[in-house]
This record gives structure tokens, C-alpha cells and sequence, in this order.
């Protein structure tokens, strides 16, 4: 008899094919916005962190606040911190120090203001960075402060175009001091990452550049990495208490770490997909009002059915089984619709961004489940008041 | 068998009340054909209504094959609907979305019966009225009387103790009004209990017993000769 029951209830819905299709459109739209918001949320949220997860490893930085006096800068942020830091922190796997400025290259007659920046040969490592020709910065061009180079992609292309860079000559000059530099090497286009753009930068060595370029002897930023067998906020603390324990006051320095930015945009995105998806929920409500607007439509408009039903022997749970299950297929199918036009939308829309497309069956179960939740809430009203149906008025009804 | 005793219908619309029964009483014995005949408003369908247990009497008793009616509720007067009671409309109230095989069947359903056993017992039931070529037609294909006719098969198809006909041939013409009385006749003849509601004198007179009802109140119970129904059958 279920199965009866059923029957007619996709029957009567077959029988009027296009209010059928406008009565489900809004659960439809519903449980399709809910997929693909949540789906490319997903999407673009695993993109970008894959797209931090290759500008290097769990790297923690530390700079100086800008309260801290320059006098006292240059007497705490050193060479010789950075070193102690490295060898007082175990889950600390290297120590990398950065000085930057602003400079002049020139070569050939040509000029072109860059940023400098001195560091180790650990700076490549720490951001994953290669060498296209030649190669990086090593140990000697640190000890013997060699007047070395080595560009960035688009610092390269300025000057060289395509041609042999490596073994030039070139000038750099900073506050009306000019050195030549030998350029070593080429480095590969990384683009944009949390220090600024490495490809329109050169590296020198950062004892050269404390030697030749700087006026004062302290040092922008010390980069840790984490060691590879700690947890990333075990190497965070270790940096942070080392700072703290040397300079006794957490707001003389700033202190950030790769995963503690994961985090935040992890949670950012977190919630602003859901607080989307949970619009788009809203849009699945309107959709179940819909579906209960039409299901009364047809309740009065079949009266004379109702009644005939209930001539014939229909009891009050035959005629309400009958009805939910009208509402309840209304939005089964509109979501079964809905979660094709949501993938499809997925589809684009990554497609379009270049992403990974992730569907997640977690939203897809969600808004199904929601969507048949909301076909019974609103499906129950008018199968209750079709079930309440006096059957002598009902047959009677015109 | 039916026994109603001082049966009172009475119609609340807010202030006014209508008493549409005033006390009736009478017996129906099994296998009798009776007609219930009077003037508009008189109480014939409300009469009807009671005894298809579609609604309560407002007091009075009502025992249909000796059960007590007044004291069930929907869902049991749901099942004797199902059961015992075979209903035939004016209007044929046939499900227009659904084929005359269908339509038959429906009483079937709301009795639990299997797919398969349900079309079988409807395809007899219509090759029984004479329409077993269209079992697969939807009511809007076919004709006035033939319509009827699905409407008396679906009637029977529960096998029920008491057929109910209210103006069943209020919307056909006089010769197909005819073929109908003759379904009647033959299932009267075959044992079956039917209740005919009419106000046309010459419908009423098909029946071997006329209750007349005037302003809810029996005027006149009379037998009648069964010379009209023999020409009937003869015919
Ligand atoms: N639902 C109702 N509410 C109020 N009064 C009603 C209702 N149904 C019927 N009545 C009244 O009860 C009385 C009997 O009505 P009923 O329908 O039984 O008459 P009838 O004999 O079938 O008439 P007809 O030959 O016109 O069909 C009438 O006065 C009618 O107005
Ligand atoms: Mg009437």
C-alpha cells in the first residue's frame, strides 16, 4: 500500500510537469548555491595554502618593533643574535639573517633602482628558491666578504635579456658609494611572497652589505626555520621565548611564523565560506515556502480528490502519507537537480580560477539532507490540512 | 442488515441550525432494493451520508450488520467505508488523472491488496459492467453512461455489504438511465443490498420499497409491485 501511495504521489506530480518544475526551482537554486559556494570556498582555501605551502617551509620571522630606538636596534638586532638563536633553539633547523636596502644598479650605462639584500646562503632554502644559472651565495662569499651577486629573474631580464649574465660585471651604488659586483647567478621567477617580490631583487653577501652599504650594524629581519621533525608551533615558541628572554619585553619585537598565517587564513576563509553558505541556506528556506505555497495550491484544487479518497476508505494517514511524500519528492528532486547545477557551477568557476576543484560530500550530504528536511517542515502543514479534510465537504466542493 | 432508530441530523453553521434529519426510523433487510425519494432539501443525502458513514448522525442509533456505528471514529469509519459500503455518485466522482482500471482499483489499495491481485480483481470487475476493452481509458475518454459504469464496478470491487446510489442517473440521458437501473436490478438480483437516492418518481419506482422523506421526516414507507423492474428485466 506504501508503495501504492507513493505511486500516486509521483503521478500527480507527473501530471502537472511544469508547476512541478517551478515549485522545486527554488530548492533547486538553494542546495545548488549552497554546493558551490561551499565547493569553491574549498577550492580557492586549498589553492592558496598549497600556494603558501611552496614559498617554503615553516619559516618563522623576527623584526624589531618600530618603538624600538635605532640606537637600541643596532645594539640588540645583530649577526651574533641570530647565531645564538640558532644554536640555543633546538627545533630551530637554521637561522637565516636578511638586511635590505635601497640601491642603484647599473650596467653598461644603464640604471635601474632595486632593493639589496644581504643575507646567507640559507636564504635560498628557507624559500624554496633555485638558481637558473650559476648559483646562489655560499659560505666563502660570506667569509671573505666577496663583492658577489646574484640577481633575480626580472633584474636579470632588465639587464641581460636572455644573454649570459653570469661573470658580468656590475655597479651597485647606495648613498654615493659605488662597488663593482661579479654576478654568480640567476635565480628562478618565484614572484610575490610574504617578503615583497624576490625577482626584482639582487642578494649579496650580508657581511658585504653590513660592510659596504649599511651605516648602522643591525640586521632587518632574522628568518628561523622550523626543524622538520618539530611541530611548527614548537619552533615558534623557541624563537618566541629566546626573543623574549633577550629582550625582556614582547612589544620590542614582532614575531610571525607560516602556520600561524595558514591559521588565520584558514579561519578567515572558514568563515566567510560558511557565512556565505549559510546565506545561501536562507535561499533553500525560501525554497521550502515555495514548495508549501504550491502543495496548498493543490490541496484546495484537489479537494474533491481528497474526498473521493475518503468515500472509498482512505484514512486520515493514507491522505497525509500521501501529500508529505508530494512535498518531500518535490524537494528530493530539486536537490538531486541542485547538486548537479552546483558541481556544474564548481566546475566552472575552478576551472576558470585555475583551482583544484574540490567538491566536498560534506556540503553536498548538508544541503541534500537540508533540502528534504525543509520538503517535510514545509510539506507537513498542507498534508495535515488535506488529511483533516471533512469527506462529505470535499466531495461536495466544486 | 440496517436499522436506524430516531436518527437526527443537525447542520451548524455558527448561529444557525439546520435539522436536516428530524428522528427517522426503518429497517433495511439484507438484499432489499429501497428507494429513498423526496423533494429538494428534504434530507435525502444527508441520509445517505449517515448511512455510508461518511459523517455521524447527531443522536439516534445507527447499526449497520448489527455494528453499533455512532460509536466509532474516523479511522474506524474509514474501514467500514472501505468494507462495507459501495458508493455511485451523481457526479461518478471518478480520480480524472487516473485510468477507469485505476479508478476501480482504489478501493483495493486503502485495503493493503497486492499490486497484481488489485488488477486483476478490478479488470473483472470492469468486464463485469461491460467495459473490459476500456481499462486502460481515462475518465475524459469516456461517455456519461460508461463512466457509471466504472463508478459501479469500483462500488463493488470490495465485495460490500450495502450499495449506496445518490441521483445515479441525474446526469444521463433516459435510455442510458435505463441500462444503469438494469446493473441495479441484476445486483439486487445477484443478493446485493442497494439504497437508491432519488427525487424522480419513475427511478424510485425500480425499487420493491419506497421511503418517502419530506422536511427530515419519513412521510410514507410503502411497498411497492415490482411490475415497472420486471418490464425492466424483460426488456
Ligand atoms: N453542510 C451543510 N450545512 C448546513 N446545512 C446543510 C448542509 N448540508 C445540507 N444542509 C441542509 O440540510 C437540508 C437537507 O439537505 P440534503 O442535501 O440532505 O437534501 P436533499 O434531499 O439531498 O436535496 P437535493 O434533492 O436538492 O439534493 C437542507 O435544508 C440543506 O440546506
Ligand atoms: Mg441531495
Amino acid at each position: 500500500m506504501f508503495l501504492a501511495i507513493i505511486r500516486m504521489a509521483l503521478t500527480s506530480l507527473k501530471v502537472n510537469k511544469l508547476r512541478t518544475l517551478l515549485s522545486m526551482l527554488g530548492i533547486v537554486i538553494g542546495v545548488g548555491a549552497v554546493i558551490a559556494i561551499i565547493s569553491i570556498g574549498s577550492s580557492a582555501q586549498q589553492d592558496v595554502t598549497r600556494e603558501i605551502e611552496t614559498l617554503g617551509s615553516n619559516i618563522i620571522w623576527v623584526s624589531p618593533s618600530w618603538n624600538l630606538s635605532s640606537a637600541d636596534r643596532e645594539e640588540l638586532f645583530t649577526m651574533e643574535v641570530a647565531a645564538e638563536l640558532e644554536a640555543l633553539s633546538p627545533s630551530v633547523a637554521q637561522v637565516v639573517p636578511e638586511k635590505t636596502s635601497g640601491g642603484r644598479l647599473t650596467y653598461q650605462g644603464e640604471s635601474v633602482d632595486t632593493t639589496i639584500v644581504g643575507t646567507t646562503p640559507g636564504y635560498a632554502t628557507i624559500n624554496l628558491y633555485q638558481p637558473v644559472a650559476g648559483r646562489f651565495l655560499d659560505q666563502t662569499d660570506i667569509e671573505d666578504l666577496r663583492n658577489t651577486v646574484v640577481l633575480g629573474s626580472d633584474m636579470a631580464d632588465e639587464f641581460f635579456s636572455g644573454e649570459e649574465a653570469v661573470g658580468e660585471r656590475i655597479t651597485i651604488s647606495y648613498n654615493n658609494r659605488r662597488s663593482r659586483f661579479t654576478v654568480i647567478g640567476v635565480m628562478e621567477d618565484k614572484g610575490q611572497v610574504f617578503a615583497g617580490n624576490l625577482d626584482a631583487q639582487v642578494y649579496i653577501p650580508i657581511t658585504t652589505h653590513l660592510a659596504r652599504m649599511s651605516t648602522t650594524n643591525d640586521i632587518d629581519t632574522i628568518y628561523a626555520e622550523g626543524a622538520a621533525n618539530a611541530p611548527a608551533a614548537q619552533a615558534r615558541q623557541q624563537v618566541d621565548y629566546f626573543f623574549y628572554r633577550y629582550l625582556g619585553d614582547s612589544d620590542d619585537y614582532s614575531i610571525f611564523s607560516q602556520d600561524q598565517i595558514l591559521q588565520v587564513l584558514d579561519e578567515v576563509s572558514t568563515t566567510l565560506t560558511l557565512m556565505l553558505g549559510g546565506i545561501a541556506a536562507i535561499s533553500l528556506l525560501v525554497g521550502g515556502i515555495g514548495i508549501m505555497n504550491i502543495m496548498l495550491v493543490s490541496v484546495t484544487e484537489r479537494t474533491r480528490e481528497i474526498g473521493i479518497r475518503k468515500a472509498l476508505g482512505a484514512k486520515k494517514r493514507h491522505i497525509l502519507a500521501q501529500f508529505l511524500f508530494e512535498a518531500l519528492s518535490l524537494s528530493g528532486f530539486g536537490g538531486i537537480i541542485g547538486i548537479g547545477l552546483g558541481w556544474l557551477a564548481t566546475y566552472f568557476v575552478t576551472d576558470l580560477g585555475g583551482w583544484e576543484m574540490v567538491v566536498s560530500p560534506i556540503a553536498v550530504g548538508l544541503a541534500f539532507g537540508f533540502a528534504l528536511i525543509i520538503g517535510i517542515f514545509f510539506g507537513l502543514y498542507p498534508a495535515i490540512k488535506a488529511a483533516r479534510l471533512d469527506p462529505v465537504d470535499s466531495l461536495s466542493y466544486e | 442488515m440496517i436499522v436506524v432508530e430516531d436518527l437526527r441530523k443537525v447542520y451548524k453553521n455558527g448561529e444557525i441550525e439546520v435539522e436536516a434529519l428530524k428522528g427517522v426510523s426503518f429497517t433495511i433487510e439484507d438484499g432489499e432494493f429501497v428507494s429513498i425519494m423526496g423533494p429538494s432539501g428534504s434530507g435525502k443525502s444527508t441520509m445517505m451520508h449517515v448511512l455510508g458513514c461518511l459523517h455521524q448522525a447527531t443522536s439516534g442509533k445507527y447499526f449497520l450488520d448489527g455494528e453499533d456505528i455512532g460509536t466509532l471514529n474516523d479511522n474506524q469509519l474509514a474501514i467500514i467505508r472501505n468494507e462495507k459500503v459501495g458508493f455511485i455518485f451523481q457526479q461518478f466522482n471518478l480520480l480524472a488523472r487516473s485510468s477507469a482500471l485505476r479508478n476501480v482499483a482504489l478501493p483495493l489499495v486503502y485495503r493493503g491488496m497486492k499490486r497484481s491481485q488489485r488488477q486483476e480483481k478490478s479488470r473483472i470487475m470492469l468486464e463485469k459492467v461491460g467495459l473490459g476493452h476500456r481499462l486502460d481509458h481515462w475518465p475524459n475518454e469516456l461517455s456519461g453512461g460508461q463512466k457509471q459504469r466504472v463508478a459501479i464496478a469500483r462500488a463493488l470491487v470490495n465485495d460490500p455489504s450495502l450499495l449506496l446510489a445518490d441521483e445515479p442517473t441525474g446526469n444521463l440521458d433516459t435510455k442510458t438511465g435505463k441500462d444503469i437501473m438494469k446493473i441495479f436490478l441484476e445486483l439486487h438480483d445477484q443478493g446485493h443490498t442497494v439504497v437508491l437516492v432519488t427525487h424522480e418518481p419513475h427511478i424510485a419506482e425500480y425499487a420493491e420499497r419506497i421511503i418517502h422523506l419530506r422536511d427530515g421526516e419519513i412521510e410514507k414507507d410503502e411497498q411497492i409491485n415490482t411490475s415497472k423492474a420486471e418490464a425492466l428485466r424483460q426488456d
